[in-house]
This record gives structure tokens, sequence and C-alpha cells, in this order.
């Protein structure tokens, strides 16, 4: 069944699934030291407990091994784009309240930005090597945020980059899980069959 | 101002015409607007305008007339012709499209020069410029090659990117470089280069995402890409060095712990290690097995170090993986291992003296000290058991000793000595020597020596039984000394060894270099260093292309003399060191002989000061001999018809100090009675001890209070050099106040330093004196005063010579109003001597030494003294000003070279 992938399609697999791990692994040390640049900057409490929020995707799943490797994928890519977007917006709110005073937060978050695109960039690479369609962004994308006051804001960027810590781990787990030789067959037994 | 010289010329041109005719063409040359709105109109244009060219391609130029000029000026495209720069174009390239319009065609652009222009040959022959471009001739930009990058980490989270290419060949056109990098989805902002073409620096750097990097060329001919480099910026990193190494002992004596701090996170790369140590001195690096430090650590422990040694670490980094760059080698670190017990025990060897009794000897027992990787730490002493084997019963004797040495009486007889070196961790194995009763070994035979390169070799041949080993015992035969006997140990399968002889040779070096000679000293070498006796050195110098001359010194001295060297000569001596057992040569020394020898410049100088003095001298002497002829002859004595007085006449004065030569001179008598004084400016024996009292009093009180008028006294001299009778020294009032005056002056002053000769010649006169002779009586007076003062000073010695110019404050403190403040309190303090001078003002006189000059030629005009280098009054240690020339000159111990 795994003799259906090409010997260089299941390279550029590896490939992409080492570079991706090491990319979650950066990003969650780069996100889990803007949070800490984060909470001081914006004078939040630490331990403070933030409500799930609508459309920050939760990393907690059940029956988290039962996954195929496509499901994986595909929910990683989910939530990775919707990452991309509430991050995009956090630098713009960002910018609106600080102007140019930080600085060095705004790198750090464009930074992570630009890692969350790039780790998005490698699902789609994964997905394509397993010959699946790439679901269009818009149609996939959250809604418009509600207006929200200034606090609301600081926490929801905070719930953010929690979850996307969250998120940073689980991916390192599940790209593993695709990079094991096994689970290449396992992901998808339809699609080797399909001509 | 094409234009307008053309409009100009275009009247003259058509001078036959009538000006009516040629104020119109102004008006419509000039003033008619054109098309686009200019208040000038040109003849025509070219195209293209201003081209941009490839150089080498081909390229055509149109120049096209206006239709009103071709009214006006009977001007036709026929007419025209090319110019580059002022070089006629060949009219083969030419071509007559219409009667408006003429092109030029060049098949190479490489001819082409700025400005290409388009000139009408109007009336066959005046030539008159109708327009110009500028033609800018270059290439494309080549395509950009070998794109490399390397990421440099900056800090533990700033890593930037710097790319370098070939950017091609010249283009002689303005090029634009940029390096460009995207990701599938995402192009970052270009990086252009400043100042240079083949590189950039993009600071936006993230890891493991494939990065497409390449660069773009563009100018004005066109537009290169180079191939692009696709690239994980995390596999072309350059790591910062390990920092913060450290280096501690272990618990093994050849071990040692290294630690240190990656600035690079596990997030981002794990990391391989090289380390590589030295022994401190010694500069052969040794390098972990790079198999033991593949991983990412933060310690390494070295192991098989040598106890009781530092060694220098370092430490480089890179990728695990090896994919990028090493680091650099972190900076040295050092450590030491701890000591360990000594590995072997000293060797040792006896000399038995049996000459006071054959029952009882004195035996010396004496031993070699451990090298340092066998002593492995400080030894600290030397355990010496003797065990008499003859008598078993007898109580075995310890000593412990510090040096390489013992002696003991000891009763002939069978003894065992045992040696063990000490040091703070343990014991050596024990060295055991066994002295016999009788030796009962036969010798070795066919003793036999050979010099070998820089040592003695000795053999023999080994006795037929079990030899363990060899001792070698020799001595220096010679007369000087006795033979104090040395010894050396050979393992028993040898036949031969090489008796050791010096380590290392005398550094020989300069203790003075003259003309010829130059004298050579050294330090004696040490006795680890001797390995022997010195029995001579033997120096060895050269010229750079002269033969080596050898000389044998007597080892006693540390000093020679080379004798019958050629001057100014660079000579590269060494010395070498011999022993019985060798000879060793010291590093070489260099030298040059002085061009003189000592003395010589002297006496070619002093001879030609002495003639030039003794000519001088003469001049003089002659000068002086001659005077009245010079006089006559220079300056005669003209009769003053105004001062002449018949009334007074008294032929009974008898002429005092007549001279012959003006009787001579004056026949009829017409100056009765003319006296000529000469008085010396510098006559200081004309001043009795008793008139040089009140300047001793003054000198002791200046004593006290150095001269600090430097400054002041010296401008104040410079703008007053004039002074009134009254304010000449109270000791000379009595001759200078008097209101009649007996004598005029005739010669008043010698010429700049000389000696002045000082005429006074009598007069009957009733009339006050000039301003200038009573300057001069006053003047020779002071002058007196002023020699004596700066005889003074002279004698004093320890006053610095800017009191030399005290005399002529003291007359001018009344007339300069400008200094009055200071003058007076420096007048008070000299004369008072009671408050002492402010050490900071004597600085000054050093600055000022060359004003204070100027004023000793203005005050004492016409003295002898001159200002020397006037030695200074010594100063107590806490007087000395906190400068460094001062100090030196003064204290005369050390004059900086």
């Amino acid at each position: 069944m795994a003799a259906a992938e090409s010997p260089s399609a299941a390279l550029r697999r590896r490939d992409l699934c080492s570079r991706g791990i090491r990319l979650a692994g950066k990003m969650r040390a780069d996100v889990v030291d803007l949070l800490d640049a984060y909470v001081e900057q914006q004078g939040l409490d630490a331990s403070a407990s933030v409500a799930a929020m609508e459309g920050v995707p939760l990393a907690a799943v059940e029956r988290w091994d039962e996954q195929t490797g496509t499901q994986r994928l595909l929910e990683n890519l989910a939530a990775y784009r919707a990452f991309r977007t509430l991050l995009a917006q956090m630098l713009e709110e960002q910018r609106e309240q600080l102007g140019e005073a930080d600085a060095g937060l705004g790198r750090a978050l464009a930074a992570v930005l630009l890692q969350v695109s790039a780790f998005a960039y490698h699902l789609e690479e994964l997905l394509r090597l397993e010959s699946r369609g790439i679901p269009g962004e818009e149609g996939d994308g959250p809604p418009p945020p509600p207006r929200l006051s200034l606090f609301e804001q600081k926490l929801r960027g905070l719930g953010v980059l929690r979850e996307l810590a969250q998120w940073a781990v689980r991916s390192v787990r599940d790209l593993r899980q695709l990079g094991k030789p096994s689970s290449a067959a396992g992901t998808a037994p339809g699609l080797a069959e399909s001509p | 101002m094409y234009l307008s010289l053309f409009t100009e010329i275009m009247c003259s041109m058509f001078s036959r015409w009538n000006w009516v005719a040629c104020g119109f063409y102004l008006v419509l040359n000039i003033c008619s607007p054109d098309a686009s709105g200019g208040l000038v109109q040109s003849c025509g244009h070219i195209i293209p305008e201003s081209p941009v060219l490839a150089l080498g391609s081909n390229f055509t130029a149109l120049c096209i007339l206006n239709e009103s000029c071709l009214d006006f000026g009977n001007i036709y495209a026929s007419q025209i012709i090319w110019k580059i720069k002022n070089k006629l174009v060949p009219k083969e390239q030419y071509r007559e499209i219409n009667r408006t319009v003429s092109s030029v065609t060049f098949n190479d652009t490489s001819s082409l020069a700025t400005p290409l222009t388009c000139n009408i040959l109007a009336d066959g022959q005046i030539e008159q410029n109708i327009y110009g471009i500028t033609v800018t001739v270059g290439l494309a930009p080549e395509k950009p090659k070998n794109l490399s990058c390397i990421v440099h980490q900056e800090s533990v989270l700033t890593y930037v990117m710097n790319c370098t290419w070939n950017p091609g060949r010249h283009t002689f056109l303005d090029t634009q470089f940029r390096l460009r990098h995207s990701w599938p989805e995402e192009i970052f902002p270009d990086c252009i280069p400043k100042d240079v073409n083949n590189s950039c620096t993009i600071t936006d750097i993230q890891f493991f995402v494939n990065t497409e990097i390449w660069v773009e060329a563009t100018n004005a001919l066109g537009k290169a890409e180079s191939d692009p480099l696709v690239v994980d910026p995390i596999d072309i990193v350059k790591p910062l060095s390990p920092q913060n190494v450290s280096v501690s002992s272990g618990v093994l004596p050849t071990v040692l712990q290294l630690c240190w701090v990656n600035w690079i996170s596990d997030a981002v790369m794990m990391l391989k290690f090289n380390i590589r140590y030295r022994i401190v001195g010694e500069t052969n690096w040794m390098e972990v097995p790079s198999e033991d430090t593949a991983s990412t650590r933060t310690s390494f422990i070295v192991q098989g170090l040598r106890p009781y040694t530092e060694y220098a670490f370092s430490i480089r980094c890179m990728k695990e993986d090896g994919v990028g760059y090493w680091s650099d080698w972190s900076e040295e670190k050092t450590g030491m291992t701890t000591e360990a017990q000594p590995s072997k025990g000293p060797p040792i060897w006896r000399i038995i003296d049996t000459s006071h009794s054959p029952a009882f000897w004195t035996v010396h027992l004496l031993w070699k000290a451990l090298k340092p990787f066998e002593a492995n730490g400080v030894i600290l002493q030397y355990e010496v058991t003797i065990r008499d084997k003859s008598s078993p019963s007898s109580p075995v004797k310890k000593y412990n000793v510090t040096s390489t040495n013992h002696t003991l009486q000891l009763r002939e007889g069978t003894y065992e000595v045992t040696l063990v070196a000490r040091n703070s961790v343990g014991s050596s194995p024990p060295s055991v020597l066994l002295i016999p009763a009788s030796n009962s070994k036969a010798p070795v035979k066919n003793l036999r020596t050979l010099p070998k390169h820089d040592k003695l070799w000795v053999g023999w041949t080994a006795p037929n039984s079990y030899v363990l080993k060899y001792v070698i015992e020799w001595c220096l035969v010679s007369s000087s000394s006795d033979c104090i006997i040395e010894w050396q140990i050979a393992l028993g399968g040898v036949q031969g060894v090489d008796l050791k002889g010096p380590s290392k040779g005398p550094t020989v070096q300069t203790k003075k270099v003259g003309k010829a000679e130059a004298v050579l000293t050294w330090n004696h070498l040490t006795v680890e260093e001797q390995n022997g006796f010195i029995r001579n050195y033997t120096i060895l110098y050269k010229t750079i292309d002269g033969n080596e001359t050898v000389v044998t010194v007597d080892p006693s001295k540390t000093e020679y003399t080379l004798s019958s060297l050629t001057s100014d000569t660079l000579y590269t001596v060494r010395m070498m060191a011999s022993t019985d057992n060798g000879s060793r040569t010291g590093p070489d020394f260099t030298f040059t002989t002085q061009k003189f020898g000592k003395g010589e410049i002297e006496a070619i100088v002093v001879p030609v000061c002495l003639a030039f003095l003794l000519i001088v001298l003469l001049g003089v002497l002659f000068c002086f001999n001659k005077r009245d002829l010079i006089k006559k002859h220079i300056w005669p004595i003209v009769p003053d018809p105004s001062k002449s007085n018949i009334a007074q006449w008294s032929p009974q004065v008898p002429a005092k100090h007549n001279f012959s030569s003006k009787d001579q001179t004056y026949p009829e008598g017409s100056f009765t009675d003319v006296s000529v004084v000469e008085i010396e400016a510098d006559d200081k024996k004309s001043f009795s001890e008793q008139d040089l009292k009140p300047f001793d009093l003054l000198k002791k009180e200046k004593s006290t209070s150095e001269g600090h008028s430097s400054g002041i006294g010296g401008s104040s001299c410079m703008s007053s050099p004039r002074q009134s009778v009254s304010d000449s020294d109270e000791g000379d009032t009595t001759q200078n106040t008097s209101s009649t005056v007996q004598y005029s002056t005739v010669v008043l002053n010698g010429y700049r330093d000389q000696t002045p000769v000082q005429v006074f010649s009598r007069s009957e006169s009733t009339q006050p004196l000039l301003d200038s002779e009573e300057r001069s009586e006053d003047h020779a007076g002071g002058a007196d005063s002023t020699a004596q003062r700066q005889q003074y000073f002279r004698q004093n010695g320890g006053q610095d010579e800017t009191n030399t110019d005290r005399p002529c404050f003291e007359r001018t403190k009344q007339i300069t109003h400008a200094n009055e403040g200071d003058l007076v309190g420096f007048v008070q303090l000299q004369i008072s001597g009671q408050s002492s001078q402010p050490l900071g003002l004597g600085m000054e006189k050093n600055t000022q030494e060359a004003a204070v000059s100027n004023v000793l030629q203005t005050c004492t005009e016409g003295q002898t003294v001159r200002p020397e280098t006037v030695e200074e009054n010594p100063l107590s240690v806490d007087e000395m000003p906190k400068s460094y020339l001062p100090q030196t000159v003064r204290q005369g111990g050390y004059m900086p070279q």
C-alpha cells in the first residue's frame, strides 16, 4: 500500500514533516516568549483565565489518536488560517493602540504571524502530496469579529496567543504521527488506489 | 546659447539684406513663442533625444529642420553636418531623407561620444549648430552569478542573512541591484545594497521554510536575474560561538571539566561541537574526537590530561547535522589539572670519599630533580632511607631532604639507599641504590668517546653478564677547577649514550657600541641549563656579507670587547656555550657600529670654533688699535658752532685726556679741552665688594623667592624700552639727577650685543641735555647696575634667567600702567623677599624663555650679558612641579631621549 507513494514524494513528505515539526517547535517557543511580553505590555494578569472565544480554534480534541492523517492536516490548516487572520487583526490593533511605541512587541507578533503563514503553507503542501484538494480560504475563514472594547481586545489577544501555543504542541504531535511510515498508508487508504 | 549665437551670425550672414528683414528675423526667432510655450524656437531637433545605447550596437539619429528656418535661412537638410564632440562625422554616414530631415548612422556605438550635434553649413562655409543630444553608451546588466548566503547569528534571538554575488561586468551605467526573497505565498521587501553592488544583508529571517532568494540587476538597457537559490535559512546558519566558557578541575588529576552557554536555543537548532586544547606555552592544538561532542550539550569532561599542567581550551559549534557553518572559535580559557603523585623515583647515584680513612666513608648521595611531567606537582621533599645490609639489626636511618643531594658518614659496609620524592598528593615509587662494601662488578670495556653534533657520545662494550643500568661519571678536566663529578644513568641494554650539552646558549647583547669596538655582555647559564661545566664561550660575529669571526672567551667572564670593527656597519653576533658534552648557540643579536668615534666630532668642531674665535678676537684687537682711524673715517667729529664759547675759553686748563690723534686732527686747537672717557658697560671690576653687598643680600632674598617675572616682565619690558632719568635706581640718582651735566655723549651704544664704547666729551654748555643724552647717561649708570645684577644673577646660579630682567621692571614700573599692579607686587616681592613664590608661576619660565631672551636684549642693551641656560635652584621633592620635562632636567638624572 505504501509502495503507491513514489520515493521522491515520500522524501518530500518526510522533509515537510520534519521541517514542520521544527517550525512548530520554534513557533511554540516564540509564542511563549511573546505571551510574556504581551501580558506585561498590556498590563494583564498572566494567570487570568480567558473563556473560549468565538473564532479562536481550540486545540483540544476528543479521540485525537483516532483521527486520520488527512483529517489532522485539514484541522490544522483551518486552525492556522484562522490564527493568521486573528494575528493580523491583533497586529493591526496593536499598531492602532501603541503606534510605534512598542515596536518590539509588534515585531514579535509579525514574526509569529509569518511562522503561522509558513506552517499553513507546509500543511497545504502536505495536503497536495496526498493529492487532496486544498479547501478554499474564504469559505472557511471566521466571520468578522464583533467590535470589541479595548479591554476585550486585550483579553482576546491573550486567548489567541495561549491557544496558538496549544496548537503548536498539538501540531508537533500531529506531524509526528503523519511522519510515521505506517501513517502514510493509514491517512489515505482510498487515495492510493484512486487513479 | 546656441540660439542667440545663431541669431547673431544669421544677421551678419544676411548682411546683404536690409536691416528690416534682419530685425524681423530676430523677432521671429527669439520672441515668437513656439508650440511648447517657450520664448525661443530652435531651427531643428534631433530624434531620439538623449538616448542610452548598448555598447557595440548600431545607432541612427535624425536631425529635423523646422520649416520656419527653411523660409528665412535658406537652409536644407543637404547642408546638415554631424559632429561628435567637435569632431566631424564622415559624410558617408549621412543620409538626406527629405529636404528637412538628415540622418546619421553609426555601426558601432563605441565610436560615439557626447554631445552629438546637428549643424548647418550655411552659405557654404559658415557652420552653425542647430541641436545637440547627450548620448550615453553602456551595457545591459549581466546575470548575477555565484549567489551565496550565510545567516549570521548576532545575538540570542537575532539572525541576519548576508548574501553575496558576482555582479558581472561593469555596465558603465547606473545599475541597481536588489536582493529579493520570497516564500511560495509571500514576497518580502527587497534588500537594496548600500554603496556596493555585490552584497546585501536581510534582517528579517524566518527559519524552517524554504526561501527563494535571487538577485535582480536593472539599468536603462535592461534587467537580469540570477538563478534562484532555494534554501531554508536554518541550513546556512553560522552560530555564535559558545559563550562563558569555564574550566574547572575534576576529581581526577587527568581531567578538566568545561562548561559553556549556547547562544542558540534548542528550538532553533541542535548543535554539535569541536573542542580543542593545548598545553599553555605550546602551539599545537589537540582536539577532542568529534564523535564525542556530536550532540547538543553545555559541558564536557576532557580526559587523558597530564597532572599539574595548565591547558587552554576553546570551543566552536555548528548545526548538529553538519549543514551550515562552524561558528568562530570561542575565546581561550585556561585551567589547570590537579597534582598527582610523582610517577617515578628520582635517578640516584653516590660518590664515596674514602680519603680520610678506608674504614669510614663520606658518602655523597646525588639525585636528579624529576622533570615536570614526572613530578606531577611541586616536590616538597625527598625522603632518603639508609639500610645497613651488613648488620640487619641496625636501625634504618631516615632523612628528609629538600635539596638534591645528601652527605653521610658511614662505616664501610653494604648499604641500601632508598629515595622517594614527595609532593602534596603522595610519594613517588622508590629509587633504590645498593652501595656494596666492595665493587664486585667488572668495569665496562672499550670506553670511548666521540664528539657528535653538539654532544659527546660515549660508547662501551657491554659485559657478558646482565646489566640493569649503567652509570657514566665524568668531570671537567681543567687547570682552573677541580674535577667535579657529573653523572648520568643509561639503561642496561645500550652500549653508548650521548652526554648532554648545554640546553641553551647564552643570550648576548651589547653594552656599548663605538666606532670600531663593541662591548658584549651576557649572563651565565643556570646550572640546569649548563648540563655540565662550561668549558668556554665562543663569540661568533660577522657582517651581513662578511665571514664569521670566532673568538673564544674564558667561561668566568660575562663581558667581552670586540675590537677592530668597521664603522657604521651592521654586525650579527651570537654566542655559544660549550661543555665537554657539547655546545649550544644562543639567539642572534645585531648591532650597528657608530659612524664617528668618541671625540671625533669634538676633534673637528672644537678647533673650528677656536679658530673662529681667534679670528674674531684678532679682528676686535685690530679694530681697537685702529679705532681712531676708523672713527675718523666713519664718524668724524664735526664741531658744533652753537656750542662754542670763546669767552670761557681757558688756555690754562690742562688737557686731561687728550689723545694725540685729536691734536693731529685739529691742530689749530678748535677744541681746547676735549676729554674722552671710555666706560665699559660690563666693567665688573669697577665695583668694589662693598658695592656688591646689597646685591648679595638681594640674592639671598631671591633665593627664597624665585623670579616669577618672566611673563609679565617680558611684555612690559618690550613695551617700554625707554625710561626716564627719574625712574632709575636710587643708587644712581645723584649721578643722574644732576642738573649740570658735564658730559655729552658722542658715542652711545655698541651695535647689538657688542660691547659699546661710550665716549663722553666734556662740554661747557649749560643747555639742558637732550633726551637721548639723559637717557644715555642714565643708561650708562643703569647699565652698570644692570651688569652688576646680571653678574650677581650669574653667580647666584640658582635663579632662573627670568630674574635678569628685573632691573628693567624696576625702571619701568612707573610708566607701565597697564601692568602696574602686577609690577608693584612684583617689586615688593623681590625686595622684601618675604613671600614665597607660587610654584605655578615658576612654570611660566620654560614656556617664555624666548620672550625672556628678547627682553634681556632690550633691557640690557649694550651689555655683554647674554641669556644663558641657567641652572635651576634644586627644589625639594614636594615643591617639584607636576611636569615631566622640568623634573627630569632639574634632577639631571635622566634626559628624555
